[in-house]
């Protein structure tokens, strides 16, 4: 399906909108929607939680950094350039653009952290990571709950892993 | 162009009817988007890096196990009508259609496997099966994935995952979609509700030929719409669960339609085969219709004497450029209706 805005990019997102008893049906691009967000949320009939809580921060809150008019260092691509175009210039523009991207992936996807696979050259780092991540997640659960024992067996668990894998960093250095 | 006219001799295996539930889901895509690390993004790369970017991938391509004895296409060397007709195989993009400088697609013989090179994205990989075989379409894609990142370094974040050109498909880079059939809940009007229903748990619902298409021959596209938060192997079990569900929703349908209706079904299918066996000047549209009611009467067993596999062919082949190439030159619609009548009529016998 098309964005009824622009007519050009596929729509990701697709509401409901109640105006009076008429039941109406929205379908729009990621870029349109953030866009719209604001006007389209007030009139909203059901809350899409993240989503739309991630289209009214960015349509509030107006973009104004110096990075907006430099563009990326790497391919030089502008974020109105982004704006326009609804696709980024190269890998790095993702670092670049991040405060202003992760508000716009948070609506489209309903979460910002990559949860897949992982190729070779990063394997062992991000699964570490992600095992910590989960670990403090638990963690977090256990105090919450007053599990103090298992809290304090969690805790250990995260140091050895963050330390083994300081240590693995500072051979590989050398 | 010989490698087009290698392909277009033969159908497609996809089409072959074979897997599971292939009455109600014609063919099952997985696709992942990759991209080189810091190279530009295929629409602001100037020419020349986009030359030694097609270059590389097509040995990398070469290289591959997976894709041993692969044709290699290179879009600058093909016609408009034989990109069309690729298009109409579901193998590469209509985007490519029209933006062929520097691309290249590189195809299994079979059509299973395919990398589209320079498309949106550096690398777009792609598997169909027949049926509903999303698993097996996956660990096909994936695998090659697995070839590919040994000797390429994928353009990738450790917090957002694979970066795309779109922010829609950063993360697993992943689509994967099913083309299922429902006429039962078209007839009985419970689509809006189903189609909705999926809308609601984030899948995305199109007509056959994908973005902004109507539906035709109660072919619908189902497809994730989400790539962050959720790994492949969720994307896939989330999807195939919900349809499964809709496939029931369908098999009811029928049942109720045969219940009340038998006879009245029976003369809509009957009177449908009729009319593709001795029709002289057949539309599209048409005809995507009338198919629809035939290989509903295959699936219910009302229909005996015709394979799931032909209906599927001559999908794909009714299609305006399929017929050009068919009869090997240009026709205005209303010589392609008389030529998509014929063809239809020499498959179905008589
Ligand atoms: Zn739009
Ligand atoms: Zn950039």
């Amino acid at each position: 399906m098309v964005c009824q805005v622009c007519k050009e990019r596929e729509a990701t997102i697709h509401f409901t909108n109640m105006v009076g008893n008429k039941v109406e049906k929205i379908h729009l691009c990621h870029l349109c929607a953030e866009e719209k967000g604001f006007d389209y949320l007030k009139k909203s009939s059901f809350g899409m939680g993240d989503l739309l809580a991630g289209l009214l921060g960015n349509a509030s809150g107006k973009v104004k950094t110096k990075q907006v008019r430099r563009g990326c260092p790497n391919c030089g691509t502008s974020y109105a350039r982004f704006k326009k175009v609804g696709r980024l210039g190269c890998s790095e523009c993702y670092d670049f653009f991040k405060d202003q991207l992760m508000p716009l992936l948070r609506g489209v996807h309903g979460d910002t952290r990559h949860l897949g696979k992982i190729p070779k050259r990063f394997g062992k780092r991000v699964t570490l990571q992600r095992r910590v991540h989960e670990l403090k997640e638990d963690l977090r659960r256990a105090v919450e709950l007053e599990q103090y024992e298992r809290a304090a067996e969690l805790r250990d668990e995260i140091k050895r892993l963050t330390n083994s894998d300081e240590n693995r960093d500072e051979t590989c250095r050398q | 162009m010989s490698a087009v006219k290698e392909l277009i001799g033969k159908p497609a295996e996809w089409l072959s009817g074979e897997n599971e539930e292939s009455e109600l889901v014609l063919s099952s895509r997985v696709r992942l988007a990759r991209n080189i690390d810091k190279l530009p993004f295929t629409h602001t790369g100037r020419e020349k890096v986009m030359a030694d970017i097609c270059g590389t991938l097509k040995e990398t391509l070469s290289s591959v196990r997976s894709m041993k004895g692969a044709l290699v296409i290179e879009m600058d060397e093909t016609s408009e009508p034989d990109r069309m007709m690729l298009a109409e195989r579901h193998l590469i993009t209509l985007d490519v259609v029209k933006n062929y400088r520097d691309r290249a697609l590189v195809v299994r013989p079979n059509e299973k496997l395919s990398v589209m090179i320079n498309e949106e994205d550096h690398i777009r990989l792609q598997a169909i099966e027949s049926g509903l075989s999303i698993r097996q379409a996956f660990t096909s894609v994936d695998r090659l994935d697995n070839e590919l990142d040994r000797q390429l370094t994928y353009a990738f974040s450790e917090n957002l995952g694979y970066l795309t050109a779109c922010p829609t498909n950063v993360g697993t880079g992943l689509r994967v979609s099913a083309m299922i059939h429902l006429p039962g809940l078209v007839h009985n009007k419970d689509i809006a509700q189903v189609l909705d229903g999926l809308r609601n748990v984030r899948l995305t619902v199109r007509g056959i030929y994908g973005e902004g298409t109507e539906v035709m021959g109660n072919l619908f596209q189902v497809s994730n719409s989400v790539t962050l938060g959720l790994s492949e192997a969720d994307t896939v079990k989330n999807i195939e669960t919900h349809i499964r569900k809709v496939l029931e929703f369908e098999k009811k349908a029928r049942e109720v339609l045969l219940k009340k209706a038998r006879s009245l079904l029976e003369d809509k299918i009957w009177r449908a085969y009729g009319i593709l066996k001795s029709a002289r000047l057949v539309g599209s549209k048409e005809a995507m219709g009338l198919i629809s009611a035939v290989r509903m009467g295959i699936g219910l067993g009302i229909i005996t004497d015709v394979p799931m596999a032909v209906m599927n062919e001559i999908l794909i082949m009714i299609q305006p450029m399929h017929l050009q190439a068919l009869y090997n030159k240009p026709m205005i619609p209303s010589e392609r209706d008389r030529v998509r009548a014929d063809y239809i009529r020499s498959r179905l016998g008589k």
